[in-house]
């Protein structure tokens, strides 16, 4: 009814209004607090995958994959099969890369790596490694007898293999046996460092080397596909099926699936974080309404001997705890917003895998305030149901 | 006050047989045994309910004004038997027709004097220059229309009293319960409480049960109700 609706809004204002100021600032604050951990814990984690996939995407995989087809080794026709891709609207870049393994050594030291060719021209298209060199140059399309290392091989950058590596600089010259067993010298033209270990475990050499190694023409390990906008990668594959392509067309996504179980587990490890903060959150509020109600345990007495109903004093317990919760979601948003996320943006977190910063989903900060919504409201409700079904006369005058 | 008095030739109040038993773990303590007593309506009764400490007094005061549920009898008021009401018809039926005045004010402390009576008529859903009109002339009526807007801890306790006494009227009842309303007022307040109760009951009809174990009281009530380990005495000891 509207007239005890009414009335539990009137109690309610008035209890807060009237009543101990000090501990509605200091709930409302554990709120904030509780609200920003468990919308900090799971930006972070979201952040920390997506510097995971957008390092993925930015050198090693660009959005889509070309491979060659079931049982046969390369991707024939290379020329005009990007030429085809090219023309797919929204498609920024394509590069095909012959991969090979390859052993390294200089002086005592050597390891087994890969070895990737490109033509440089096209690389720059899908990753970014060019904006990443550490020391020396990029490879140029021209060039015959030098090699770009990735800082895992060369040594010397703080990479996380440093022991296997060569130790070599820019300048040096290493001896490089291929698979197919020709062996060429090559000249260190730069280093270059992404901070994502699979990618600064690769050599590349220029397409034009390669070609006269393998002594082939045409024909590609891989082609890599960047497109102007993630996460559309399905729309893309079709296209590419639309237009005749008939090798395997991965999504970038499908070499990720190592990441994904991480992934996964964040997200596992982010909702244990957040529901032990809720459960905090829950058992706080609990606690000051319980409180707050053995304080008004008289006055609950009074309200009832006087004829107002269960419900309505069940009620004005709800929109108090709903009010601070309120309070709690909004202050926890100012903090957020005002203080962490600014702060996360000029700090971002240099982890060794990239720059960690916060992404913060919109659907995740609901689910955050909901959870808290809830919580709040079981932790108002139970304290104030105990509190109407004791007895009027135990409640006025029981101790 | 509805007015009409009982229906089917009863008195207006009719106790019959109430008990009750408090269990505290092993121990059985028998507040009330048999109590039965009428209260008529014309003219309305002002009525005292004596007895020594522990006799029982406040435990009859609250089975009839149905805070506390008695182990056996019936309460008969205006021909409904009320101790088989559900709990929100009890408490429907304590704000229309019922008044409480308590030994120890009890008022809500976060609100205003004017609040605090105007809370039950509220309670009933009336219309906000209604309530508050009502609040202001019963706050008048008990010499308070100069405090309206004082919160409890800012009044003297015979001001807080003659404020829940205030909130006791707004609804205009048909009985109002007192339990030693005076007793923490020194004797010119308690006198000028039960100056109110005496002139409430003569002119507006208001029947009043009221507990009280000063012997001097006895001369603003019409009747005594004497009790003695829980039962009615013939007169006081
Ligand atoms: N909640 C309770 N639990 C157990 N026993 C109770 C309870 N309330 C009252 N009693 C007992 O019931 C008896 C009557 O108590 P009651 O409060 O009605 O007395 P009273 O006449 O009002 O006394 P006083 O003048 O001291 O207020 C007493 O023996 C008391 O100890
Ligand atoms: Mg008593």
């Amino acid at each position: 009814m509207l007239s005890d609706i009414r009335l539990s809004m009137f109690l309610a204002q008035k209890s807060i209004t009237k009543g101990n100021k000090g501990t509605l600032v200091l709930t409302i604050f554990i709120m904030a607090l509780v609200f920003v951990n468990s919308v900090f814990v799971s930006s972070l984690f979201l952040g920390l995958t997506n510097t995971i996939n957008e390092q993925m995407i930015n050198t090693m995989y660009g959005t889509v994959v070309i491979e060659p087809k079931k049982d046969e080794k390369y991707v024939d026709g290379v020329y005009s099969l990007k030429q085809k891709i090219s023309s797919v609207p929204g498609v920024t870049g394509v590069s095909a890369q012959y991969v090979t393994g390859a052993v390294l050594s200089y002086k005592d030291k050597s390891g087994a790596w890969s070895v990737h060719s490109i033509n440089p021209d096209d690389e720059v298209t899908v990753t970014t490694i060019h904006n990443f060199m550490i020391d020396g140059e990029y490879l140029g399309k021209q060039d015959e007898n030098e090699i770009m290392l990735g800082k895992e091989i060369s040594g010397g950058y703080g990479g996380d293999d440093e022991d296997s590596s060569l130790g070599v600089k820019v300048g040096d010259t290493i001896d490089v046996l291929f698979n197919n067993g020709v062996k060429r010298s090559y000249r260190v033209k730069g280093i270059f460092g992404v901070n994502f270990r699979g990618a600064d475990a690769t050599a590349y050499v220029s397409q034009k080397e390669m070609a006269s190694i393998l002594g082939m023409e045409d024909k590609a390990s891989q082609i890599l596909i960047r497109t102007w906008d993630i996460g559309n990668e399905d729309r893309y594959v079709k296209q590419f099926l639309g237009l005749g392509v008939s090798e395997t067309i991965k999504p970038w996504q499908n070499y990720a699936s190592m990441v994904g179980d991480i992934t996964e587990s964040f997200d596992v490890i982010a909702m244990l974080i957040s529901g032990i903060g809720l459960f905090v959150a829950g058992v706080t509020i609990f606690i000051i309404i319980y409180m707050n109600t053995i304080s008004k345990r008289r006055q609950i007495g009074i309200s009832r001997a006087v004829g107002i109903k269960e419900s309505v004093i069940i009620n004005t317990y709800f929109l108090q705890a709903m009010f601070i919760v309120t309070c709690g979601i909004v202050a926890g948003l100012l903090i957020m917003f005002s203080l962490v996320v600014p702060w996360f943006v000029s700090h971002p977190l240099d982890f060794s895998i990239g720059k960690i910063s916060l992404l913060i989903l919109p659907e995740r900060v609901s689910i955050s305030a909901i959870s808290l919504v809830i919580a709040a409201v079981i932790a108002g409700l139970v304290p104030s149901i105990m509190a109407v079904r004791e007895t009027i006369v135990e409640a006025m005058w029981g101790n | 006050m509805t007015g009409n008095a009982g229906t089917g030739g009863g008195a207006f109040v009719m106790v019959r047989d109430l008990c009750r038993i408090y269990v505290m773990g092993e121990v059985r303590v028998k507040a009330l045994s048999n109590v039965s007593f009428d209260i008529s309506k014309k003219p309305a009764e002002f009525v005292a309910i004596m007895g020594k400490s522990g006799s029982g007094k406040s435990t009859l005061l609250h089975q009839l004004g149905l805070l506390d549920t008695p182990t056996s009898g019936e309460v008969i008021i205006d021909g409904k038997n009320l101790l088989v009401l559900s709990e929100s018809r009890k408490a429907r039926f304590r704000l229309e027709r019922f008044g409480y005045v308590f030994q120890e004010y009890a008022l809500l402390p976060e609100l205003t004097a004017l609040e605090n009576v105007y809370l039950p008529a509220m309670a009933l859903g009336r219309k906000k220059e209604e309530y508050i009109r009502a609040a202001r002339e019963v706050l008048e009526q008990v010499g308070l229309g100069e405090r309206l807007h004082h919160r409890p801890r800012e009044m003297s306790g015979g001001e807080q009293q003659r404020v829940a006494i205030a909130r006791a009227l707004i609804n205009k009842p048909d009985i109002l319960f007192a339990d030693e309303p005076a007793a923490n007022l020194d004797s010119a307040s308690s006198g000028q409480v039960l100056e109110l109760f005496r002139k409430l009951n003569r002119e507006m009809g208001l029947t009043i049960l009221m507990v009280t174990h000063e012997p001097e009281d006895r001369n603003y009530v019409d009747r005594v109700i004497w009790l003695k380990d829980g039962e009615i005495a013939e007169h006081g000891t």
